[in-house]
């Protein structure tokens, strides 16, 4: 670790994973309660359970995006990070803003939330992913302006690489775009609107960057390959994920009441949203392919080429697979989007935290990598992780074909929770590959205090 | 931690661009264009069939490669899914449920097996499709 602020990367990835742990916990619950309904009723119901598993999604995120920033960004600009203790400072507000905000969700009703926090004074609660009381989205505003502010001042007084440029652009975005959670119109179709531009343009667009960047950080360390080689590629992705992202996005306006243009250019844009992840996955192996020296850390190099793989299959293909409009009419709301966003998200962004963590923790744990046990558990987690997740997929999306069948294409539709009951047996597959994914997570938080009578040997 | 190097370029092995070009048609025919790439594909295969020697052996061995793995996708994609059908019916939705898990699996495995054989090509390498690719 050359750079001695690259440090306050290391609370931000701890509070990254335990949320992360919560966050899955909290799937399972769910899971369970598609099948057994009233299980853990009323101390925490479905829509409670449905809040915490998707607000804790984007928070731990997010403290994963700015610890993997935290890290990376002194080590491009060959600078120490500008303000360590604001980052620290920062960690903290963030932490205790989001326990609590998780707490209120589970101890108090959601309509109590609202009055005590005085929703109705500046009203922005309620839309998906994005039901923080509003002093809380402004709290987690000033903690991203202050991140970005930290990091944006780093670059702009060190060396400026393609890598943290992107990174900057993409954060800077996700802060900007955050604004639009605190303007709530009351015509139902331009909050749609709005609330896409959040989460959507988010993930299909601005992330991408982070991502990218994330990747490239990583290739470039693990591999020795000169960084002009992968820029170039990067400026690719970033086009790619510009031009796909921005009007692609139309694939979710398809149906809210907009003008029926957005179908044709929601369609055509959504065929070009796969190929970032594509590119990405080539690049990832032919990176390693041509690499120039042998990485001691191979758990991080097989999290580098399976992020790009599993975020094509998942944000690519399973995107692909109904942002059609004439086979979205069908699918939209289903549980083939279910599957989708748990293997696009998995794939893209869960997996490229993972990733940074991986490369970055056994530095900042003053080691060059984790022993050769450690990474054999955590190269296991890795498997346990990413086929369950696979399989959760499938799961969905068999259960997402016959509910769309038998719900909306069949002459003789039956009803939402007829239906439901029908896709039983694929929910019951989903919660045992869902418990197999904890114990994924649990393997990989594990393999971090597993120590090797190799580690003195790689230690710096 | 580690020494930045320079990329090795290895655009200077004889029949580098055929190679390459033979594994992108192979996947533009996966994904973007289907049928059109193939039909490019086959009139290069045609093209060069019996110049492998003197043309290059890794132009000739992602040559062969690509055509033989297209026309056992174009099987697996669709021969298999018209079986299913006509084995189940239309009408039945565990029909739908299969095809669809199926498709989206097998297009994915081959879709990868044509990332691997693009980066072997772009890295002047010769790569051989396991079970669809020919082992001469």
């Amino acid at each position: 670790m050359p750079y001695l602020s690259q440090a306050v990367a290391k609370p931000y990835f701890i509070a990254a994973i335990t949320l992360f742990l919560v966050q899955t916990v909290f799937g399972l619950i769910i899971g369970l309660q598609y099948v057994v309904g009233d299980f853990l009723f009323p101390t925490i119901p479905f829509n409670v359970a449905r809040l915490v598993h998707t607000n804790l999604l984007i928070i731990w995120l997010l403290f994963g995006f700015m610890g993997a920033a935290y890290y990376m960004v002194p080590e491009e600009a060959e600078k120490e990070l500008y303000s360590p203790k604001l980052a620290i400072i920062l960690f903290w507000i963030f932490l205790i803003t989001s326990i609590l905000t998780i707490l209120s969700y589970v101890l108090v009703p959601y309509a109590t939330l609202a009055d005590i926090t005085n929703n109705h004074f500046f009203p922005t609660m309620g839309r998906e992913f994005l039901e923080y009381p509003t002093i809380i989205k402004i709290i987690l505003f000033v903690v991203m302006v202050g991140f970005v502010y930290n990091i944006g001042i780093t670059i702009l007084r060190g060396r400026k690489t393609v890598i943290n440029l992107i990174l900057l652009t993409g954060l800077t975005a996700t802060t900007v775009l955050f604004m639009l959670a605190f303007y709530n119109p009351t015509n139902p179709i331009l909050a749609k609107y709005f609330w896409s531009w959040i989460i959507h343009l988010w993930v299909e667009c601005v992330w991408v960057f982070v991502m990218s960047a994330i990747l490239a950080f990583v290739l470039v360390k693990i591999t020795g390959i000169a960084r002009e080689y992968i820029d170039k590629w990067l400026y690719v992705i970033v086009a790619f994920a510009l031009v796909s992202g921005i009007i692609g996005t139309g694939h979710n306006y398809f149906w809210i009441g907009t003008p029926s243009y957005w179908q044709w250019w929601g369609s055509i844009f959504s065929i070009f949203e796969p190929f970032p992840f594509f590119i990405m996955t080539v690049l990832a192996f032919n990176m390693l392919n041509s690499r120039r020296q042998q990485c001691l850390n191979k758990a991080a190099t097989i999290w580098a080429l399976g992020t790009p793989l599993m975020a094509f299959l998942g944000a690519g293909v399973l995107g692909f697979l109904h942002a059609l409009a004439p086979i979205n009419y069908y699918t939209h709301g289903t549980q083939i989007t279910a599957a989708h966003s748990h293997l696009s998200f998995y794939g893209a962004y869960v997996m490229i935290i993972l990733t940074i963590i991986s490369y970055a923790m056994p530095m900042l744990r003053g080691l060059m990598a984790n022993s050769k046990t450690s990474q054999m558990v955590e190269i296991w987690s890795f498997w346990l992780m990413t086929v369950s997740m696979v399989f959760i997929a499938l799961f969905l999306t068999a259960a997402g074909i016959l509910q769309v069948y038998l719900q909306r294409a069949t002459d003789t539709p039956l009803s939402f929770m007829v239906v439901q009951n029908q896709l039983a047996l694929f929910y019951w597959l989903r919660e045992i590959a869902g418990i197999i994914f904890l114990i994924g997570l649990v393997t990989y938080i594990v393999s971090f205090f597993v120590v090797g009578k190799e580690e003195k040997d790689i230690t710096r | 931690m580690s020494q930045e190097g320079v990329v090795q370029k290895p655009a200077s092995i004889p029949g580098y661009i055929l190679a390459v070009v033979a594994e992108s048609l192979y996947l533009i025919n996966l994904l973007v264009l289907p049928g059109l790439a193939f039909l490019v594909l086959a009139w290069l295969y045609l093209k060069y069939e019996n110049k492998y020697e003197s043309l290059s052996p890794l132009a000739g061995c992602h040559l062969r490669q690509t055509f033989s793995a297209s026309i056992w996708a174009g099987l697996l994609l669709i021969l298999v899914v018209w079986v299913i059908f006509m084995a189940g019916g239309v009408n039945a939705p565990y029909t739908w449920v299969i095809v669809i898990l199926y498709f989206t699996i097998c297009h994915f495995t081959l879709v990868f097996l044509g990332i691997v054989g693009l980066v072997k090509a772009l890295a002047g390498e010769k790569f051989h499709y396991p079970i669809i690719g020919p082992t001469s």
